[in-house]
């Protein structure tokens, strides 16, 4: 029993993990070393990882989808799609992927003189699934170990937090001055018949209970 | 234009579900604070239609006052967040 509430409490805090990992930004420091477009089969379940950017999109088996190539300051690749959100989520309102695929062809650069850039972008890389990150903007830096503080997450976490305590406190509130209130009623009135019940008893043993001792003093002691 | 409205129709949804848990919580507090005040001050122990009867003149003070009209910025601030984020996700 211990061991199924940790592992239930273990998947739910993976899941919301999870939830937080895929859906919010974050930055990439890498360097753009191509861009291209390609027609994307929309069919299976792997639709999960790419986006509805309109609404006939959401009927479409496929479509062109647009990727921006890159490459880590350790060597390795990494590759970015790039979708537009629109409204739907995750609730980034991203219309600008036109521009973005433009910015990001501007900052190619070599191995030999690198233009290193933030890419802030969502979702994961999987190459098993053929699942890619979104990218949602990119912007110049300086080098390869800029630091890039997550202000928005920051922000978001906080307000979490507030929203949470907040609704903490008006569950509290609603305890107190409505539902406390009711339990005493319950409890008092509980009481009463208990009260109630004990009088009528002290008051049988007021008549009856004297009978009852006085027929008592006529039986014999009890045999050893 | 679907997905548009879908997020209009969700978004008043829920916020008017926070509006009104928040409107519920601050008329309790105010309520609670008027009672205390009373049963504190002079008052205290007195009899009992006086105590309602300040209480209701502090609720409908409450009624008009500058937090109870706060509680609109509920529709107000997510409205201006989206338009922030569209804002800055696009330009």
């Amino acid at each position: 029993m211990k061991y199924a509430k940790w592992t239930v409490l273990t998947l739910i805090a993976l899941i919301v993990f999870g939830f937080f990992h895929y859906t919010l930004p974050q930055h990439d420091i890498v360097r753009v070393v191509n861009t291209y477009q390609e027609r994307q089969d929309l069919s299976d379940w792997t639709r999960i990882f790419w986006s509805s950017p309109d609404d006939q999109s959401t009927g479409l088996i496929n479509r062109d989808v647009q990727f921006i190539q890159a490459v880590r300051p350790n060597g390795k690749p990494m590759v970015y799609r790039n979708e537009d959100t629109g409204w739907s989520w995750p609730p980034y309102f991203k219309f600008d992927t036109a521009n973005l695929q433009t910015e990001a062809e501007d900052l190619k650069s070599t191995g030999a003189d690198p233009q290193w850039v933030s890419v802030t972008h969502y979702g994961w890389r999987n190459e098993l699934f053929s699942a890619f990150p979104n990218a949602v903007a990119i912007k110049p830096v300086d080098g390869p170990d800029a630091t890039i503080i997550p202000w928005f997450n920051i922000f978001l976490f906080v307000f979490l937090a507030f929203v949470i305590l907040m609704l903490r406190r008006m569950w509290l509130q609603f305890r107190e001055r409505t539902i406390d209130p009711v339990l005493e009623d319950v409890g008092e009135a509980w009481e009463d018949v208990d009260r109630r019940a004990d009088e009528a008893a002290d008051r049988a043993r007021g008549g009856w209970g004297r009978i009852k001792a006085w027929l008592g003093t006529w039986r014999g002691r009890p045999r050893r | 234009m679907i997905a548009f409205v879908r997020l209009a129709v969700f978004g008043f949804i829920a916020m008017t579900v926070m509006y009104v848990l928040l409107s519920i919580y601050s008329r309790s507090v105010e309520r609670e604070r008027l009672e205390k005040e009373w049963d504190a001050g002079d008052g205290a122990g007195g009899d009992e239609a006086a105590r309602d009867a300040y209480i209701e003149a502090g609720m409908r003070d409450y009624e008009r006052s500058l937090r109870r009209k706060l509680i609109w910025l509920v529709y107000v601030i997510p409205t201006l967040a989206v338009l922030l984020l569209i804002y800055l996700t696009n330009y």
